[in-house]
C-alpha cells in the first residue's frame, strides 16, 4: 500500500480510530494518522482526541500547529457538564460569532478569550496563541465545584469554584485569569519555559504580566491607575482580595507567601508535594512580577506600550526553556535599549535592581 | 478510618486540606465512605509522572489512615485517576468534612 493511500484512508477514518492509530500504530500509521488529524476539519469537534494526543504522545502545541485549519473560527466554548478530564472538552455550546447563550460562564469565557485575542492582535500584531490563528478552545463547568482553572497544553479549563476558596462563578468572571491561562499557551509556543522552580516562576509571571495588561487595556488604565492585582474579587472575601499583587507581593490574601525581592526567595523542591508548588512557581513569581510593575510605574503611561512590549519581545524571542531570573532580567534590559531609549533601559534595569535580581 | 486530601499549586498556589473521619459519619454513611475508598483502590493506583506539567494544574496528596500502615499517594489534575477523582468529589460533598487553608 502506498503511503499516499494510507493517508487517504486515514482521511475518512473516525477521529477516535485515528487517535488510536496515532498512539498504537506502526511508524507509518502514526505519521499518517497525525497528519490526517491535523488536516481534518473534524478535529475541531474532536478536541478530546487532540488532548489525548497531547497527553499520550507528548506532542506540544507547536507540533500541532497544523490543526489550525479555519482562521475564521477564532474561539469555541465547550461545557464539561461537571465531568472531569476524561470528558474534555465536553459539549460544544458556543461557536465563534454566535450570540450569547443563557449560561453566563460560557459567555464570560467567550468574552474573555475574545478580549485576550484582540489584545494580542492589536497591541503586538499576534494572531492568536501561535501567531497563525489557532482556535482558542475553552471548557467551563469542569468537575464538581472545582476550585481551579488551568491550561492543559491544548485548551483552557475552568471550574465553577466551590464557594470555599473561589467564589462560585468567579474563575470565568475574571478577565485577567482568562488572559493568564491563554498566555500559558503563548509561553508554551515560544520560550517554552519549564514549569519548575525559576523557569516555572517566570512562566507564571509572564502569565500574570499579560493577564494584568489585558485587564488594563480593556479598562484603558495607565500604570498609575492599575490595581496590579491578579484575580481581584474571585476568592471568598474571608480569604482575601485577590490571588496576587504585582506591586505589593505577599499582600493579596491571608497566607500569601509571595516575595517581592530575591532576599526573600523561597527555595522549594519540585517533588510533587502540594505544599511545594512545583518548586514555588506561584510563590517566587512575585519577584519578576514586582520588577514589571516597578518598571511600568517608573515609565508611566499605558504599561502595554513600552514595558509590555519589552516583556513580550523577551518572552517570544529571547528566552529558552530553562531561562532563570537573571537571564530574563538582562534580556529585558537589552531589549529595552533596542526598542526604545536609555530612559526605558534605565527604568527596566532599576526595577530589576530594586528586586535584587540585577546589581 | 480517616482520609486527608491536600491540594496545592493550581491557579492560586494555595495549599488547602480536607479531612473526613468515618467516626464523624452516621453508620450507613460510614459504610458508604468505606465503599468509596475501596472503589478508589488507593493502594493499587500508580502515581504516573506527568509528561509535561499542565500550568496551574493542582497537585494532590491523598493520605488514607485505616487499619495497617497509612497509604499516601500523589497526583495532579493531569494524572488523577477517575476513581480517585470520584472519591475526592464524594468527600468534598460531605458536610462532616473539615477544611483548612494552610498558611
Amino acid at each position: 500500500m502506498s503511503r499516499n493511500h494510507r493517508r487517504a484512508q486515514c482521511g475518512i477514518a473516525p477521529p477516535d480510530l485515528l487517535g488510536r492509530l496515532a498512539v498504537e500504530g506502526d511508524a507509518q500509521q502514526r505519521e499518517a494518522a497525525v497528519r490526517a488529524l491535523a488536516t481534518s476539519a473534524a478535529i475541531r469537534s474532536q478536541r478530546a482526541v487532540m488532548g489525548r494526543l497531547n497527553r499520550q504522545l507528548n506532542l506540544n502545541l507547536g507540533q500541532m500547529i497544523g490543526f489550525t485549519v479555519n482562521p475564521d473560527r477564532r474561539l469555541t466554548i465547550y461545557d464539561n457538564q461537571t465531568n472531569g478530564r476524561t470528558f474534555l472538552p465536553g459539549v460544544r455550546v458556543r461557536d465563534w460569532g454566535q450570540p450569547p447563550v443563557q449560561d453566563e460562564a460560557v459567555n464570560q469565557a467567550y468574552d474573555g478569550s475574545s478580549a485576550t485575542y484582540e489584545f494580542y492582535r492589536d497591541v503586538f500584531a499576534r494572531n492568536s496563541l501561535d501567531g497563525a490563528g489557532l482556535e482558542l478552545v475553552s471548557s467551563v463547568h469542569y468537575g464538581v465545584a472545582f476550585d481551579n482553572a488551568f491550561w492543559d497544553g491544548a485548551q483552557m479549563v475552568y471550574g465553577d469554584g466551590s464557594g470555599r476558596i473561589f467564589q462560585v462563578g468567579g474563575l470565568t468572571r475574571s478577565l485577567d485569569v482568562i488572559a493568564h491561562e491563554l498566555t500559558h499557551g503563548i509561553t508554551e509556543l515560544t520560550a517554552g519555559l519549564v514549569y519548575s522552580k525559576q523557569s516555572g516562576a517566570l512562566n507564571e509571571s509572564f502569565s500574570d504580566v499579560f493577564g494584568s495588561l489585558v485587564k488594563q487595556y480593556s479598562l484603558k488604565q495607565s500604570a498609575a491607575d492599575a490595581d496590579w492585582l491578579i484575580g481581584e474579587g474571585i476568592l471568598v472575601p474571608a480569604l482575601g482580595k485577590a490571588l496576587r499583587s504585582m506591586i505589593n507581593p505577599g499582600t493579596a490574601y491571608s497566607g500569601d507567601r509571595q516575595p517581592g525581592h530575591m532576599d526573600d526567595y523561597v527555595d522549594l523542591p519540585d517533588n510533587n508535594d502540594p505544599r511545594n508548588d512545583n518548586g514555588g512557581v506561584h510563590i517566587n513569581s512575585g519577584i519578576p512580577n514586582h520588577a514589571f510593575a516597578l518598571a511600568a510605574n517608573a515609565l508611566g503611561g499605558f504599561a502595554w506600550e513600552k514595558v509590555g512590549k519589552i516583556w513580550y519581545t523577551v518572552l517570544t524571542t529571547r528566552l529558552r526553556p530553562n531561562s532563570q531570573f537573571d537571564e530574563a532580567a538582562q534580556a529585558t534590559v537589552d531589549v529595552a535599549g533596542t526598542l526604545f531609549s536609555a530612559t526605558e533601559q534605565d527604568a527596566v534595569h532599576n526595577a530589576w535592581k530594586e528586586v535584587g535580581v540585577l546589581s | 478510618m480517616k482520609l486527608t486530601i491536600r491540594r496545592g499549586g493550581g491557579l492560586a498556589g494555595m495549599v488547602a486540606q480536607t479531612e473526613l473521619d468515618d467516626r464523624s459519619l452516621p453508620k450507613t454513611d460510614a459504610e458508604a465512605f468505606a465503599g468509596e475508598v475501596a472503589r478508589a483502590n488507593l493502594h493499587e493506583q500508580p502515581e504516573p509522572a506527568a509528561a509535561k506539567p499542565w500550568p496551574d494544574a493542582q497537585l494532590y496528596e491523598i493520605l488514607l489512615e485505616a487499619a495497617g500502615p497509612p497509604i499516601s499517594v500523589h497526583y495532579t489534575d493531569e494524572t488523577l485517576p477517575e476513581s480517585v477523582r470520584l472519591l475526592v468529589a464524594w468527600v468534598d460533598g460531605r458536610p462532616e468534612r473539615v477544611e483548612s487553608i494552610e498558611q
